[in-house]
């Protein structure tokens, strides 16, 4: 890197009310001042009242979201015999932008198919949900759910492992079919 | 020299080259299914057809022979049309499973159709439907996959001379088979599925293990024997996957054995020896590999204090001529009069000689000395001059020189255990550090093992047979605890810096220094800086 390549930067200086802080509060209860007035005079009522109220349940126009399209965490589908879908393509590893999908293909127990993953799994830490997985995947065997209020104590519990994510799809399936 | 004109581009040839190979090696592509460079030519897939003028019909350029003035047409209508009309026909009954395919991604039947064909079938009939065959210890055939190119047939009557595989059938029942009860399992039947240029035939070694575009490659050598075929170490993550072979006129050709194909195995092999060990009271103790070193180090050096002429190294034909070279000069630092012993070398009974089924030309030969390197230790120990003795003298113990030693350092690498039977006598005595990459019965009993580095961690060159010093290169880092030879040899000099092979090539002089690594498909590992 030459010299002329850096450019250094100064901190810009408070000016003198700034300094004073209290203007800048101020403005900022404002915005808040607003809100409470158009909630409790004009009776705007922007808020969800979450968890009680979630915005699967409502209606798009009502603030709701569209299922299909949401990108929340990932499931691996299931065909009519409940066997996973996906034939171990690697397609959507090799797509994922973020390399968080990690596949161990095998010789499938099944006479119909010559490969699935033994091993499946989707670190949802690293994940950026773009959904180019979902767009790769030959077999529709991945796809994002709605599901999005998912928590992990550890790094590793956040890995989500092809058990885990055959349940969420069968947990999600009934609201957002295949 | 004959010059022809392809598609508007002048290309010099070979007298009575066909105009196939003469444009493949000027870099210019023609798509060719049926034919391999290293086999006849049965101009069967049609899909070279190009247009020549002044000849009314498309002929194969494959099996056309170039004349000088030749003006050739791969992109006219006519020949277009014709690549579109074969890549539609073989596409009939392909069952299109790319997805599943280990042959995805390096497949020439996707890259034609790709470049070549159309993108819809207009066929809608049902497809024949063929089975998959075991045909071989390592070969599986997914028949519906193939498109009857017949080169795995002609491979195994033209080169290897044992007519397995065979075509059963006409039309749109051909397949290829093996007759009842005589799989594909002779010497170089792995290269059945290299050269296969759809995923009919596949490798059950490395099915389903990873996507090929996922692969990185390293040229390497084999280490199984002095022939020393050209490979690619094929690697994802530090785990080397397969190996395929390195294309050199000179040595292998197109061709490499199967012991070598699946000589990656000792790199991820459960008994590897992956820490130090320090005989302390009586016993084997485990250590960092620094301890043990420094420890060997001032046992050696007060050895040496003693009296000169008591050392040995004992260089392994395994090891890379630059290690054997550090590790020569390092004892011979520590000791002007050390022995340089070369080691043990194990040969079968004679050359593995492969022949063409009819004409009786030999193709291939699988040398009988099961080491890559005897040559290039002989030729190091003879350039470093001095006391020098080979193992048989070792072990016979009728070399005066061989006398009074009293301690040394032996280096073993060898792919299986090379101790069979006991101990020899002469190995079981004095202070011995032992370097190897498996346990055996002499790492058991030795004062101090330092754990090695297979060939595919890190970089030399390997001199075979015939005296050709091939370069290769680290494709991976080492596993945990080992530190490659060359590093350890550094600090053995008192040296410091990173073993780098091509600088210790220079400092070795003729005929090492000329020696370079090819540089097409290099990548350099990730690097991390060793131990000591
Ligand atoms: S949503 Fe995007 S980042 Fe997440 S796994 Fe799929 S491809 Fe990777
Ligand atoms: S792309 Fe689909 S079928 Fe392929 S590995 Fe991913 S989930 Fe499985
Ligand atoms: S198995 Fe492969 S090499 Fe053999 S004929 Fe079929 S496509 Fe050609
Ligand atoms: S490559 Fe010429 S006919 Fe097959």
């Amino acid at each position: 890197m030459k010299d002329s390549d850096v450019i250094t930067l100064e901190e810009p200086r408070l000016s003198y009310a700034d300094t004073f802080y209290l203007p800048q509060v101020l403005i900022g209860l404002g915005t808040t001042m607003r809100h409470m007035f158009n909630v409790v005079v004009r009776g705007k009522d922007r808020v969800i009242q979450y968890p009680e109220e979630r915005r699967e349940d409502m209606p798009v126009e009502k603030g709701g979201m569209l299922l299909k399209t949401y990108r929340g965490v990932h499931r691996l589908n299931k065909d009519d015999e409940g066997r996973v879908k996906c034939v171990a393509c690697f397609m959507c590893s090799t797509a994922c932008p973020a390399n968080c999908i990690h596949i161990v293909a095998a010789e499938s127990p099944w006479a119909d198919r010559e490969k699935y993953p033994a091993k499946f799994d989707i670190d949802e830490l690293r994940c950026i949900y773009c959904g180019m997985c979902e767009e790769a995947c030959p077999v529709d065997a991945i796809e994002l759910s709605h599901v999005y209020d998912i928590v992990g104590l550890t790094r590793q519990e956040m890995i989500f492992d092809k058990a885990k994510l055959l349940n969420i799809f069968d947990e999600t399936v009934k609201k957002e079919p295949m | 020299m004959p010059k022809i004109t392809v598609d508007g581009k002048l290309i010099d040839c070979k007298e009575r080259q066909m105009v196939l190979q003469a444009c493949q090696d000027a870099g210019y592509k023609l798509p060719s299914y049926c034919y391999h460079p290293g086999l006849s030519i049965p101009a069967s897939c049609r899909i070279c057809l190009v247009e020549v003028e002044g000849i009314p019909k498309l002929v194969p350029s494959c099996q056309t022979p170039v004349r000088d003035g030749m003006v050739v047409h791969s992109r006219s209508p006519k020949a277009v049309a014709s690549q579109k009309q074969v890549m539609e026909y073989l596409l009939i009954n392909h069952p299109l499973d790319c997805p599943v395919c280990d042959q995805a991604g390096e497949c020439s039947l996707q890259d034609y159709s790709y470049e070549y064909g159309r993108s819809q079938s207009r066929f809608e009939e049902d497809k024949a439907k063929k089975p998959k065959k075991d045909v071989g210890d390592n070969i599986y055939l997914y028949s519906d996959r193939c498109i009857m190119c017949t080169r795995c047939v002609r491979f195994t009557r033209e080169v290897s001379g044992t007519s397995e595989l065979y075509v059963d059938g006409r039309g749109y029942r051909e397949e290829i088979d093996i007759f009842p009860g005589k799989p594909c399992n002779n010497k170089l039947a792995g290269n059945v599925v290299d050269l296969c240029p759809v995923g009919a035939l596949l490798d059950k070694d490395f099915l389903f293990k990873q996507r090929v575009w996922l692969l990185k490659q390293t040229p390497s050598i084999s280490p199984v024997d002095s022939g020393g075929e050209n490979i690619f170490l094929e690697y994802n993550n530090g785990v080397v996957y397969r190996i395929k072979p390195r294309y050199n006129a000179e040595v292998n050709g197109w061709w490499i054995s199967d012991d070598t194909r699946y000589s990656y195995k000792i790199i991820q092999n459960e008994k590897r020896l992956k820490s130090a060990f320090k005989k302390e009271h009586g016993s084997l103790t485990k250590t960092s590999t620094r301890e043990a070193f420094d420890f060997a180090v001032a046992q050696l050096k007060s050895l040496a204090a003693q009296s000169s002429g008591s050392l040995y190294a004992m260089l392994s034909p395994m090891m890379a001529c630059e290690e054997a070279f550090l590790l020569g000069s390092a004892i011979r630092a520590i000791d002007p009069e050390a022995v340089l012993i070369l080691g043990p070398v194990p040969s079968a009974e004679e050359d593995d000689i492969f022949r063409h089924s009819l004409t009786g030309q030999q193709t291939f030969v699988i040398k009988a000395e099961k080491v890559p390197n005897a040559e290039g230790i002989r030729r190091v120990i003879s350039q470093l001059g001095g006391p020098s003795a080979n193992y048989n003298e070792l072990i016979s113990g009728n070399n005066p020189l061989l006398k009074n030693l009293k301690g040394g350092w032996i280096v073993g690498g060898y792919l299986s255990n090379w101790i069979k039977g006991a101990l020899p006598a002469a190995l079981a005595t004095g202070f011995r550090v032992v370097q190897d990459i498996l346990p055996t019965t002499l790492s058991e009993s030795a004062d101090v093992v330092l754990p090695g580095a297979a060939w595919a961690e890190k970089d030399g060159c390997w001199e075979n047979y015939a005296g050709k010093i091939q370069p290769f290169a680290a494709a991976i880092v080492p596993p945990e605890g080992i530190t490659r030879e060359g590093d350890l040899y550094l600090a053995l000099l008192g040296r410091t810096g990173v073993y780098n092979a091509q600088a210790i090539r220079k400092e070795m002089g003729e005929p090492f220094a000329a020696v370079s690594l090819p540089t097409e498909h290099v990548q350099a590992p990730a690097m991390e800086f060793a131990e000591l």
